[in-house]
């Protein structure tokens, strides 16, 4: 199409003009964040610790170190489980509660605006303030719980709920995430496929489940893998909610690398477990661009 | 019909559920931020008696002693450093990448996107030797290099979605008029793509804001932290948590974005759903 425009669109305009407007960006980034990974991947072949001033190649030793690491297996089970488990809960939850808001109740979108809130949160101060709210002594939580004569779990400190209890704030937190993006797009179906299973008398729950959730997958698959792929790297909230405890048993990647990397200097075994990480992500974001540009072509 | 009416009530007492378990904790934590330490502690549930003096003494404590005041400024100057500088960079290389056919064109825009994924503690390391190769490293400036970083490839996806919104036929007119493709984005390009940017501009924004594991490695000085380095600092100090100030500092932090929340809510939803739903 530009092609028919002599001037802009001449190829040697084009090149000037794309390295023009988009080399400063890709320039930023090379710098900035592909080099950073590139040195990353380098410092993973040394040990190096710059209080003792160590630095030697050890070649591919952080790597086999990871494997006899049995906090790094603990971290990766801890991420693994609180990965899944919790995006499980956000999608399932999500979807219902846009089911819910699509059945328009008068005031429902101010009760929508209060669910958005949490996701604009620093996640340190989300998991400081769960804490509170979960103090086993004083907390509203188990006051509440009390109540109603039900357990009063010792969230943070029980080794058998902490893992639990980050997945529960976590969903707090991004169950509104995945709720948002469904409702839009239940928002955006077209009504008369709908109008169409009413004629041929189809009941509620065979047009939720033939029609409603077939149209939506595709909005919960690109919610769920979003979710997915930052829920991997959750740092902050472990950071305010749990340290990590009781012992290691809500240490995640995330967090067990920065420990390795800040508190105890260790940037070469750092840097190789961030690296698998890195290996992780990528794979679980070929699948995204694959969901993302699908609908781009959808949308071309 | 009663069946109807029901239901409809129930929907509603559900919709009142989840208003409650919503807005819940963030009253609960208000209550606990008028108190003094031991009220915490003997007070449960906490009483709805409110005693000025205390409540002065927790935010005075948490805005000046603790210097939350200066940790907000200093999130509003990396905050708005950043997603400025951001939108500069992104603006023009999102219009090429919706706009122009070249080569590696869809490669370089998903990998792009695929930076916006990286775990930052991937990069966490480097960046701070970076920085210190520069002396730059406990600095502002030194948290604002990289936060462009991490918010460039966000940003230049959305751009990306608002672009490709707007009709291609505009950009052909005004080429056959004579307009050069930088004389198009300026004149023609950057009005329409306005709410783009205040869509792209919120999203960083929010991102860069909360942006803690980076600025952890980055930045050391009192002086130097934002919210939440300073809000970390609760929790590191080797004593127990005073939890009444805990508590001041969650409503001190929150209540900006409370604020900001009411006003961007639409723009909120269609940043989420922008590459996601069209």
């Amino acid at each position: 199409m530009t092609a028919a425009t002599p001037t802009a669109g001449h190829p040697l305009h084009t090149r000037r003009d794309v390295l023009l407007l988009a080399g400063p960006t890709v320039l930023y980034l090379l710098v900035f964040s592909v080099f950073p990974l590139l040195y990353s991947l380098a410092i993973s072949f040394f040990d190096w610790n710059p209080t003792t001033s160590s630095f030697d190649w050890v070649g591919l030793g952080n790597f086999t170190g990871l494997l006899t690491d049995p906090v790094f297996w603990q971290a990766a089970v801890n991420t693994a489980i609180f990965t899944s488990v919790s995006i499980a809960i956000q999608v399932v939850l999500g979807t219902v509660l846009a089911l819910f808001f699509n059945l328009r109740l008068r005031g429902a979108w101010f009760v929508r605006g209060v669910l958005i809130l949490p996701m604009l949160l620093t996640p340190v101060v989300v998991g400081l303030m769960w804490r509170a709210l979960l103090n086993p002594d004083w907390g509203m939580v188990n006051w509440l719980l009390g109540l109603f004569g039900l357990p009063q779990p010792l969230w943070t400190a029980d080794p058998a709920v902490a893992l639990a209890t980050l997945v529960i704030v976590d969903s707090w937190q991004w169950t509104p995430f995945v709720m948002v993006i469904v409702f839009a797009r239940l928002q955006a179906l077209p009504q008369d496929v709908f109008e169409a299973s009413a004629v041929d008398g189809a009941n509620r729950r065979q047009t939720l489940l033939r029609i409603t959730l077939p149209l939506l997958a595709p909005a919960i698959a690109f919610a769920a893998i979003f979710r997915a792929i930052d829920a991997f790297r959750a740092f902050d909230v472990v950071f305010g909610l749990t340290y990590g405890g009781p012992g290691r048993l809500t240490t995640t990647l995330s967090f067990y690398t920065w420990e390795n990397g800040f508190s105890f200097q260790q940037y070469g075994y750092a840097s190789a477990l961030a690296y698998v990480m890195v290996i992780v992500a990528t794979i679980a974001m070929s699948l995204l661009v694959r969901v993302v540009s699908i609908r781009r072509e959808d949308a071309a | 019909m009663t069946g109807r009416i029901l239901e409809r009530a129930l929907a509603y007492l559900v919709l009142v559920i989840i208003g409650i378990i919503g807005f819940a904790p963030f009253v609960i934590i208000l209550i606990l931020s008028t108190k003094a330490r031991f009220q915490i502690a003997t007070e449960v549930p906490p009483t709805l008696v409110f005693d000025l003096a205390q409540i002065e003494k927790n935010y005075r404590d948490v805005l000046f002693q603790r210097g939350f005041l200066g940790y907000i400024w200093n999130s509003i100057v990396v905050t708005a450093l950043s997603v400025g500088v951001s939108l500069v960079l992104a603006t023009p290389a999102a219009y090429a990448f919706s706009r122009i056919r070249f080569r590696g064109r869809d490669r370089a825009a998903s990998t792009i996107l695929s930076l916006r994924f990286m775990p930052a503690v991937a990069v966490a390391i480097p960046v701070m030797l970076m920085m210190r190769f520069i002396n730059l490293d406990d600095t502002l400036p030194g948290l604002v290099i990289p936060y462009v970083a991490f918010s460039l490839p966000l940003v230049v996806w959305i751009l990306i979605g608002f672009f490709d919104e707007i009709p291609r036929e505009l950009d052909d007119a005004a080429m056959v008029d004579g307009c050069t493709r930088f004389g198009v984005l300026n004149r023609i390009m950057l009005p329409l793509v306005r709410p783009g940017l205040i869509v792209a501009a919120i999203f960083a924004a929010i991102f860069i804001w909360n942006e803690f594991l980076v600025g952890l490695y980055v930045v050391n000085s009192q002086g130097l932290k934002t919210i939440p380095l300073g809000a970390a600092g609760l929790i590191s100090a080797e004593r127990p948590i005073d939890w009444n100030i805990a508590a001041t500092v969650g409503v001190v932090t929150i209540i900006p974005i409370f604020i900001f929340s009411l006003f961007i809510q639409r723009y909120i939803v269609r940043g989420i759903t922008a590459g996601a739903v069209k």
